[in-house]
């Protein structure tokens, strides 16, 4: 077992209270019109959003930090490209928490770094950002650091729908799995991207993230 | 091949051209002032009347300290067959202190076994003032049916420049439109959730806030659209807000967007409705 497995593993587990539970990163604007409603329609939902929004920002963010782009200019980049205002709140909101685990439990010079440019305000301190600079310190290598981060993502998101539409607990494994291959394949993606793919989405699911600002009732804060 | 710099900077009460280049299929008509604001309007017209495979246009335009420029364009931009390449546009705009752009260009035609990239990257002041409109259309190929390009990006890139030029710049905005349809199914859920247009609107200002996003979103609620509405982070005192709608037909996206637009023109200038008798 790699030195790294244990602590690839609480990082990326349901239950690290970074409050993923309270953002469904705009699915809960389709429940609320009817589109999102079953397993089967979820689980379009999710394949829609792991090819894109997922792969386009957080994914590409994790693979250029590992490729040594400066830190504070990918902070700035997501936080310019995540234009639905309450997606780049859910991002820093679960970031900064991520920050002050990984500062009690991962501690390393470049996650110190890191929060040091959020306390100086040069930072806003977003989640795929922070788990990056965790990951790398421990030795994660990017394809797997990549796979994790994008599962636990999945997970978080299928454990809210399980929740919220309701669903049942199998199928919510069942869409789990059926994810695991789009998973795979944003891995696979993401290797090919070029700084020209940046932050690029699709007019749905932004405009869905946006809508969800001015939905009446919600349980998710995103 | 075209290429277009435009400078526009104020001379007594109106603004006006201060350096004009044009080389290739890109020029401007001759100006035009639609009200006494002082506004100038510029007409941007491609002769070639399209873009192909290779094709790259460069527009450069400085509005200088206090200027103010209308920039539209004559007609829709239609781009065809790029087989193997794509066709270009790249343009640069850089806004001085108190100087405004509206930039509102006709709509964007891919046709079939289309792609095109479309970059500008803006530079502004936090006293800044930008609207910008945009539309896609689907781009019908002969057998009727829509999405056969193969692919349409759009991406503008806004930077607030706090101490002016040669000074650090930050990034407000990087709003990166990708519509590629041989990729998978991009007509439903997530994708254009199954209509056939999509129009955005970018407002840079530091008077853009909560509730002005709000009042846009009802605005926006009464036309045939699905709209959504966020403001962008803050930089130097300045923000911004996108606003990003589907719907199934260019004239209820134009009417949409020249709401809002029409809204800020009377708002924040004391201007009438545009109205620029095209069509």
């Amino acid at each position: 077992m790699s030195g790294y497995q244990l602590a690839l593993q609480q990082l990326v587990d349901s239950a690290l209270p970074t409050g993923a539970f309270a953002h469904s990163l705009g699915f809960e604007t389709y429940v609320d019109a009817g589109v999102v409603r079953d397993e089967a329609s979820f689980g379009v939902w999710l394949g829609a959003f792991i090819s894109q929004s997922l792969s386009y920002s957080d994914g590409l963010a994790i693979r250029f930090l590992y490729e040594g782009v400066d830190l504070e200019e990918l902070d700035a980049l997501l936080s310019a490209s995540l234009l639905p205002r309450q997606v780049r709140e859910a991002s820093v909101k679960m970031g900064l928490r991520l920050l002050e685990i990984g500062g009690e439990v991962f501690p390393s010079d470049e996650l110190a770094s890191y929060r040091e440019l959020v306390t100086g305000g040069r930072a806003a301190g977003h989640q795929p950002l922070a788990f990056a600079v965790v990951a790398r310190s421990l030795g994660v290598p990017l394809p797997e650091a990549l796979a994790a981060y994008l599962f636990a993502t999945v997970t978080s998101l299928t454990q809210n729908a399980v929740r919220a539409i309701p669903l049942g607990q199998n199928a919510g494994q069942r869409l789990l799995r059926q994810a695991a291959d789009d998973v795979a394949a944003a891995v696979e993606r993401i290797a090919h991207l070029t700084p020209d793919d940046f932050g690029a989405v699709t007019p749905g699911l932004e405009i869905s993230q946006m809508r969800h600002e001015r939905q009446r009732a919600r349980m998710f804060m995103s | 091949m075209g290429r277009l710099e435009l400078r526009v900077a104020v001379r007594g009460q109106r603004s006006v051209a201060v350096h004009q280049y044009h080389q290739g299929a890109l020029r401007v008509l001759r100006p035009h002032y639609l009200d006494d604001s002082g506004q100038v309007c510029y007409v941007v017209v491609n002769p070639g009347g399209a873009y192909l495979g290779a094709d790259l246009f460069v527009l450069d335009v400085e509005v200088g300290d206090g200027a103010d420029l209308l920039l539209t364009t004559q007609s829709a931009t239609k781009v065809y067959r790029t087989p193997g390449s794509f066709a270009e546009q790249r343009m640069t705009v850089r806004l001085g202190e108190g100087a405004r752009l509206e930039l509102m260009p006709d709509q964007l035609i891919a046709y079939r076994e289309a792609s095109y990239r479309q970059r500008t990257s803006i530079a502004l002041r936090p006293s800044s003032s930008l609207v910008m409109a945009e539309v896609v259309t689907p781009g019908w190929s002969p057998d009727g049916t829509a999405f056969r390009y193969e692919q349409v990006r759009l991406r503008n890139e806004i930077r607030v420049e706090p101490d002016g030029a040669g000074g650090t710049s930050e990034l407000l905005a990087l709003d990166n439109l990708l519509i590629r349809p041989p990729s998978g199914d991009v007509t439903g859920v997530g994708f254009m959730e199954g209509f056939s247009h999509v129009g955005s609107l970018v407002v840079v200002d530091a008077r853009v806030d909560q509730a002005l996003a709000d009042e846009l979103h009802l605005l926006a609620a009464g036309f045939d659209a699905l709209p959504g509405i966020s403001l962008t982070r803050a930089v130097a005192g300045t923000s911004g807000l996108v606003l990003r709608a589907l719907s199934n037909s260019t004239g209820e996206l134009n009417l949409l967007l020249s709401a809002c637009a029409n809204l800020l023109r009377e708002r924040w200038h004391g201007q009438g409705p545009l109205n620029l008798r095209k069509h």
